[in-house]
């Protein structure tokens, strides 16, 4: 194996999973995921001679979420089913569809749901804040916002998550 | 030392501040130094699922890196080489070739490299104008050569700015033009070889190469042929 491909193996292919989590949260659909996740990776292998320093895992996330962009807006142009992205969709949801109620069963599945209602700038800063945790400033380069509407975002979406947590469980 | 508002970001953070009281908070964050250190936890976290990518991806994935051919590294042969029984002979051949244009594959590489480099890193544009009387100038105060930037939005190709890239070891000025969703990246440098590549596919990307007085162009994109040959003659019936 040359040494490009082991160093990148080493380096990179540990935050795999950090990156389908990522795409996983943004296009809501397991097999979109794994496209996004393959493509975002291979542009990562290729472009990994140019990346000096700094850290492995904000950098690939970032790449992750420009081939998740991407991906949406190729199939808007091919005039495909967008994927299930709500770039202009509205705030959260009033009315859960059929499937997200039946998803409430359980508070992990319920809160999934919440989670995956929340428009697409609260969702992402909170998946990467909360589950991969990256500091602010790593957030403010991937989603390519300061850190101050970073902040804001996630204020906003746990705010969100709070009222509709209160919302739905009649304690 | 801490700053008196912190625990008030911090409820603001946790999102647990509403209207008014959020607002003055979140204008306090945007200039609080320590306050943008505040962390707060979210109300529910650890319940909700992190995804892990299947085994199947992981498989796939593993095969598409090995099918992705290796890279040339001529430089890293001929100091392998040079280290042989006819180390001098090398060396000395080795000097000469460095001074050596680079060679046509490795032209096509260097500009497919720095194009995907832009693209995956998002930073395809530095100065940012549709209008090419904010761009020209842009160049001329960055770079010591004066690129064609047209305008050609009529023709469906819309100048989005430009930048700054290295081609071959030169300074390359690269103007941007979107065509729908589609990126043409126009790299112009000084030519040091008479010769360029043939047009062609590198790593799914089409490429034209020309060259005009001292200089060379090279033009890549994602989109077809028939409307990207279309650009191509625009570009360069523009410089006539």
């Amino acid at each position: 194996m040359d040494e490009r491909r082991r160093k990148f193996e080493a380096e990179a292919l540990p935050h795999l999973d950090a990156a389908y989590n990522l795409a996983r949260w943004l296009a809501r659909s397991p097999t979109d995921a794994e496209d996004i996740v393959q493509d975002a990776m291979l542009r990562a292998f290729r472009a990994f001679d140019g990346f000096r320093g700094g850290e492995v895992k904000p950098w690939l996330l970032a790449i992750v979420r420009n081939c998740w962009r991407n991906a949406v807006s190729d199939r808007l142009r091919r005039g495909h089913t967008p994927l299930p992205d709500e770039m202009s969709s509205p705030l959260v949801t009033d009315d859960p569809d059929p499937e997200a109620v039946a998803l409430l069963a359980s508070d992990g599945r319920k809160l999934d749901a919440a989670i995956a209602a929340l428009p697409l700038e609260f969702r992402e800063v909170l998946i990467l804040r909360e589950m991969e945790e990256m500091s602010y400033r790593e957030i403010a380069e991937i989603v390519g916002a300061p850190i101050g509407t970073v902040m804001s975002r996630l204020s906003r979406a746990r705010g969100l998550l709070r009222d509709k947590w209160l919302v739905e469980e009649p304690a | 030392m801490s700053c008196a508002h912190r625990e008030t970001t911090e409820a603001w953070l946790a999102g647990l501040l509403e209207a008014d009281a959020a607002t003055a908070a979140e204008n306090h964050v945007a200039t609080c130094i320590d306050c943008q250190g505040a962390d707060a936890a979210g109300p529910l976290p650890g319940k909700a699922t992190r995804y892990r990518a299947p085994d199947e991806l992981r498989r796939r994935l593993q095969r598409a890196l090995e099918a992705q051919a290796p890279r040339r590294r001529p430089r890293g042969f001929w100091l392998g080489a040079a280290s042989g029984a006819f180390g001098t002979a090398l060396a000395a051949a080795l000097a000469f070739l460095l001074i050596l244009p680079p060679s046509m594959a490795t032209l096509s590489d260097a500009v497919a490299d720095a194009h995907t480099r832009a693209l995956t890193s998002g930073e395809t544009i530095t100065v940012a104008s549709s209008d090419h009387h904010t761009v020209k100038p842009w160049f001329a105060s960055h770079i010591a050569l004066s690129p064609p930037v047209g305008d050609f939005a009529q023709q469906g190709f819309a100048l989005a700015g430009g930048r700054i890239d290295r081609i071959a070891g030169e300074d390359a000025a690269v103007v941007v033009y979107h065509h729908g969703k589609h990126v043409i990246d126009l790299f112009v440098w000084r030519a040091s070889t008479t010769r360029l590549p043939d047009p062609g596919m590198r790593r799914g990307y089409r490429m034209v190469f020309w060259k005009e007085n001292d200089l060379a162009f090279a033009a890549v994109t994602d989109m077809e042929n028939t409307e990207f040959a279309k650009f191509v003659a625009l570009v360069r019936s523009e410089r006539e």
